[in-house]
């Protein structure tokens, strides 16, 4: 039982981590209503600028605000500059494009700052707590915090403001929201600076539980973020967090208990999203849209 | 082999053609134009090694000219490692070669092999660490480049897939930068490893010095799910038979993702006495700090491969006598700043590649094995491609690069092994340095004996 | 669809056809081995850029996961020659019902899936198909590289031409890439290529008109697994290796889908072209900045950026732009703008 236990907090830990980088791509998607496949890349590069904030002595916790900060702006600059151009034409371009994103972000963060890896300090203490044979740690608390946080703020942001249902209006329909006076250009590039802010930030709260910042270090957390966005539903918060904390149980549950799986324990998810697909095809969460014809 | 008019061209200008392959290509089919500038003229050239007739190496299928790859006094070599993606901090190794090379060209007048100085010229490719374009960038070495042999091509995968081609070719593949136990197949003699210590030769050690301190303790193995992992878990099993040693589980991580946490989880549960972490990269100092933070408290023993000094700072305070294996002197050690090579190295690399760390241990193994590969060229009685590898194939060398002092280094026609005098070493974090447990080990010649033949020959 | 018979424009397709195909035939003549092997790279992966074309241009799904197929194609010729002795032939049409097959069974929830989920559980097998193969397959030294050692030798007639192992190797390639191409022209010329482009269109208004949408994109989905299979086989037949890890699984679904758009989607031609500017410009990436290599995947990605930028219809459209631009200008005397049939 113990060891159940134990696993199962494992996987909530790998959850939350899966969880906070699928936000950032719930809110892009939710935003600008496409997928940011530079997504991950550009969040390590922010983890980066917060690794080099931390090592010239910067405080961890202003080190992430001010990356966050910086984020923000970087986003909005690479949708005014960089997506811009491929706006409102064929969604195909606008993966190619962002695909090109992925590649540069990660070859120019290694010319940055080098390709040896690096310690990116935890904004969180190296505590733990002993409860009935159990350890669980700061880090995870720390993340779930962060996590239930970030849901809060954007449920209120995008279902309680009007800043919120003039991103829905530019994400359903541009035209029509350019008719009643909301400025879609303005509307998409805020929703590149928000997400970019938001994977800084997942990119500093996720490191830190891995050994080392790396230029793999968020490509393969991406994969399970994706799998755990699109499990939960791409547009809905809540959703993603459901989603990624699932993923990350079902893995950790199968590398203990289904040992033909070993190695391959990826088939666990990817097997659940076709399931919750076929019956849910928005996902758990997602919203259904009906089609006219 | 061809000598297409197209291949003796310089890059830049090969660059410029292929831009405007479709029209020059369209002009020459319009004009009918029968003559390519590739010939197809084949030169077998068939030689019959250096030894005469106790040659190891078979070269009666070699096709080439054994003296490839020398113009003048200038020796040219090929390397293809990862410079880009995802393994890019492998391309340091390239920092230590060259820093040696340089050295070696501007301070010694080059490498003198049979009374003959020739200075050496490292042509270096980037493959992304894929097999596919390792063969691509070694294709390219070889045919394009005449290189007269290949040095340091790093990685399991990218090696194996070339040893046909280098065996086809005759073209000699020194200091393959991987330990794995393949490298001891006779089949392709044109494949020689390097000096890491082979990976069954840890188990060796590792089995030793339990069964002197902890006879009967029981293990836990923790590996990568490929066949690196699977060299350290076999040798262990074969070699436990007979000793009061037991496995009391196992577990494979996939090196892609680089998690161990649930495996170790597993594996705590066992509650054994050591644990094996037959892991490399970032999955070393993740087991480290998993195991940190569970209530296990085994003793640790991880992959040789691990050894460099950003690996083990990530790991932090969890990285504390934690057991493995190094072949060389531990640059991060300033203990060792008194020893002659050492000194030597800190100063060359200071000065000729300023932007390497010379207390990385990346840096450190690829100055080694420049070393090497220049005392194998002047080991070797002329200069062609049979002789060097015949040399190679019996070679012994002592005192080079930063191999501890003392040690030597050799291979014979039955031993393919060079790695196989190391030490034990043990972390010591308040030092943030490997410190020796015990004598130098001295395995040479063993390492066949120790590892189940289908990793071998598999 | 016959009516153009001896169309200017016919005759203009016939000559520039064999003009490419004799200039392709004559480039192992010239190259040595190195670019011979870049130059039928781009045609095997053209071979699966032309699939996922029929997924991708005419069927508006989005795949980010077709180097599974392709990797099912390689591992299926390289395992059935190198452990079973099979003739690399013999292995194409094995690999093409299996790859038809799986990627059937995968396109299945493609029927209810919009484009973005699609490109999801895509993405998913371009990650799980490199796990399975290290957990599966047991191939040189331990590892799962596979590397079979029988790859077809010329034969004597061909001596003229191919006196060399690569050179025959290249013939075989563009032989098969040119069949596949054929075969995909008839496809997408006829009853399919109109359902297709009905159901990408407006699925809902296609299937009022009796188009079995669920077929359609099952099928299409089914045949580009096909193609990138068979791209698989020739990648085996040109590298003499099958390897999958997850970066190189990746970036072939990512070469796959670059070409595809770069060409022009829903055109025949357009992922062939597009299939070489990926492979050139790639190759060329890695050599531009040399003392900067780590830089090259960026060099690369901002090339595609920029080409998006000038050429957000592909290479293909972006000249027919061009041609109709001139036309205007010029004045039109040969005949009269023709309608947008896939050429």
């Amino acid at each position: 039982m113990d060891l159940f236990l134990s696993q199962l907090l494992n996987g909530i830990g790998n959850g939350v981590v899966y969880a906070s980088l699928a936000l950032a791509l719930v809110l892009i998607f939710r935003t600008t209503g496409f997928l940011n496949f530079a997504q991950g890349e550009m969040a390590l590069f922010s983890t980066y600028v917060t690794w080099q904030l931390t090592d010239w002595g910067l405080p961890v916790v202003a080190s992430i605000l001010i990356s966050m900060a910086l984020a923000f702006i970087m986003g909005v600059v690479i949708e005014r500059v960089v997506i811009r151009p491929v706006e409102g034409g064929s969604p195909l371009v606008a993966v190619i494009v962002t695909l090109g994103l992925f590649l540069a972000f990660n070859s120019i963060s290694q010319l940055i700052f080098g390709t040896e890896s690096k310690v990116l300090p935890s904004a969180f203490p190296d505590s733990s707590w002993d409860v009935g044979g159990i350890r669980i740690t700061a880090q995870t608390v720390g993340l779930m915090v962060v996590l239930a946080a970030e849901c809060l703020l954007l449920y209120w942001l995008l279902q309680r403001t009007k800043l919120g249902l003039a991103f829905r209006a530019v994400s359903s329909n541009a035209e029509s929201s350019k008719l009643v006076g909301i400025s879609v250009g303005s509307m998409l590039a805020l929703g590149w600076g928000l997400s970019a802010a938001l994977g800084a930030l997942a990119g500093a709260m996720v490191v830190p539980t891995t050994p080392a910042l790396t230029a793999a270090s968020l490509q393969a957390v991406l994969v399970y973020s994706f799998a755990g966005a699109a499990l939960g539903g791409f547009d809905s918060p809540l959703g993603a967090v459901v989603g990624g904390i699932t993923i990350g149980v079902a893995q950790a549950l199968t590398i203990q208990y289904i040992d033909p799986l070993n190695d391959i324990e990826l088939v666990v998810p990817f097997a659940l999203i076709g399931l919750v697909l076929l019956f849910r095809p928005s996902g758990l969460f997602g919203r259904h849209v009906v089609e006219r014809v | 082999m061809r000598n297409s008019g197209g291949r003796s061209l310089s890059r830049p200008a090969r660059r410029r053609l292929r831009a405007l392959a479709a029209l020059l290509v369209l002009a020459l089919v319009a004009a009918a134009c029968g003559g390519g500038d590739r010939d197809d003229e084949t030169t077998d050239t068939t030689s019959g090694g250096g030894n005469g007739d106790e040659a190891i190496i078979d070269t009666s299928n070699c096709t080439g000219d054994t003296a490839t790859g020398i113009e003048g006094n200038v020796i040219k070599l090929g390397t293809s490692l990862p410079q880009s993606g995802l393994y890019s901090a492998f391309a340091e190794i390239l920092r230590g070669e060259s820093a040696y090379f340089e050295y070696v060209n501007e301070e010694l007048g080059g490498v003198e092999i049979a009374g003959e100085t020739y200075q050496i010229e490292l042509v270096n490719r980037d493959d992304e660490y894929q097999a596919e374009q390792t063969v691509a960038a070694v294709t390219e070495l070889i045919n394009d480049e005449s290189v007269f042999a290949l040095f340091n091509v790093v990685g399991t995968k990218n090696n194996l897939a070339i040893r046909d081609l280098v065996n086809d070719q005759c073209v000699p593949n020194l200091f393959a930068a991987t330990g794995s136990p393949a490298w001891g197949n006779t089949d392709y003699p044109w494949t020689l490893g390097t000096a890491l210590v082979p990976y069954p030769l840890e188990m060796k050690a590792l089995v030793d010095y339990l069964s002197a301190n902890d006879p009967d303790a029981s293990i836990a193995v923790l590996r990568a799910n490929d066949d690196f992992g699977a060299a350290y878990s076999e040798t262990l099993k074969s070699l436990i038979e007979g000793t009061d040693l037991t496995i009391a589980g196992e577990e494979t991580y996939n090196v892609e993702l680089f998690d161990t946490k649930s495996q170790i989880t597993s594996l705590a549960a066992t509650n054994a006495d050591v644990l094996v972490v037959g892991a490399t990269l970032i999955g070393c100092p993740d087991a480290l700090i998993n195991v940190g933070a569970s209530s296990w408290e085994p003793m640790i023993y991880m992959s040789g491969t691990c050894t460099s000094k950003t690996l083990m700072e990530a790991a932090g305070d969890d990285a504390d006598g934690v057991f493995t294996v190094l072949p060389t002197l531990d640059p991060a050690n300033p203990a060792n700043d008194s020893n002659e090579a050492m000194a030597l190295y800190k100063e060359k690399v200071a000065q000729y590649q300023s932007e390497a760390d010379p207390t990385n241990g990346i840096v450190a193994y690829g100055w080694t094995a420049a070393a090497l590969l220049v005392e194998l060229l002047e080991q070797s009685p002329a200069a062609d491609r049979v002789a060097v590898m015949e040399t190679a194939r019996a070679f012994e060398a002592s005192d080079v690069g930063i191999l501890r002092p003392g040690a030597t280094v050799s291979t014979s026609a039955d031993d393919w092994f060079l790695g196989e005098t190391f030490s034990l070493v043990q972390y010591n974090l308040a030092d943030q340095f490997f410190a020796d447990v015990g004598d130098l080990i001295e395995e040479d010649g063993n390492t066949a004996e120790y590892t189940p033949e289908s990793l071998i020959n598999g | 669809m016959n009516t153009d018979r001896f169309t200017p424009r016919l005759l203009m397709t016939v000559v520039a056809a064999v003009l490419i195909l004799a200039a392709l035939a004559y480039l192992p003549q010239y190259y040595g081995e190195s670019q011979t092997k870049l130059y039928a790279e781009a045609i095997y992966i053209a071979i699966a850029a032309l699939g996922l074309n029929l997924l991708t241009g005419y069927s508006g799904q989005v795949s980010i996961g077709h180097g599974a197929f392709y990797g099912l194609g390689a591992y299926g010729t390289a395992i059935l020659m190198f452990d079973h002795d099979w003739n690399f032939f013999a292995t194409l049409p094995v690999v093409a019902v299996l790859t038809f097959v799986v990627g059937a069974a995968v396109g299945f929830p493609a029927l209810r899936l919009s484009g973005m989920y699609l490109a999801l559980i895509t993405l998913g097998l371009a990650t799980l198909f490199p796990d399975l193969v290290t957990r599966f397959v047991k191939g040189t030294g331990g590892t799962s590289l596979v590397q079979p050692r029988n790859r077809p030798v010329p034969p004597e007639w061909a001596e003229s031409f191919a006196s060399e192992p690569d050179q025959w190797w290249y013939y075989i390639t563009l032989a098969i890439a040119v069949v596949m191409l054929v075969l995909l022209w008839n496809l997408v010329r006829g009853r399919f290529g109109r359902a297709l482009l009905a159901v990408r269109d407006h699925e809902a208004a296609a299937t009022t008109v009796g188009i079995d949408a669920a077929r359609v994109k099952v099928s299409a989905f089914a045949i580009s697994a096909l193609y990138a299979g068979i791209a698989g086989s020739c990648s085996v037949l040109i590298t003499g290796l099958a390897n999958a890890g997850r970066v190189e699984v990746f970036q072939q679904s990512i070469f796959f889908l670059v070409a595809v758009v770069i060409g022009g989607t829903a055109t025949v031609i357009g992922p062939v072209v597009g299939a070489f500017v990926v492979v050139f410009l790639d190759d060329w990436a890695g050599e531009v900045i040399a003392d900067k290599p780590v830089l090259s995947p960026a060099i690369f990605g901002i090339a595609l950026i920029l080409l998006m930028y000038v050429l957000p219809d592909g290479l293909v459209g972006g000249s027919r732009r061009a041609v109709a631009v001139l036309r205007r200008r010029f004045g039109s005397r040969a005949e009269p703008i023709a309608p947008p049939v896939p050429t």
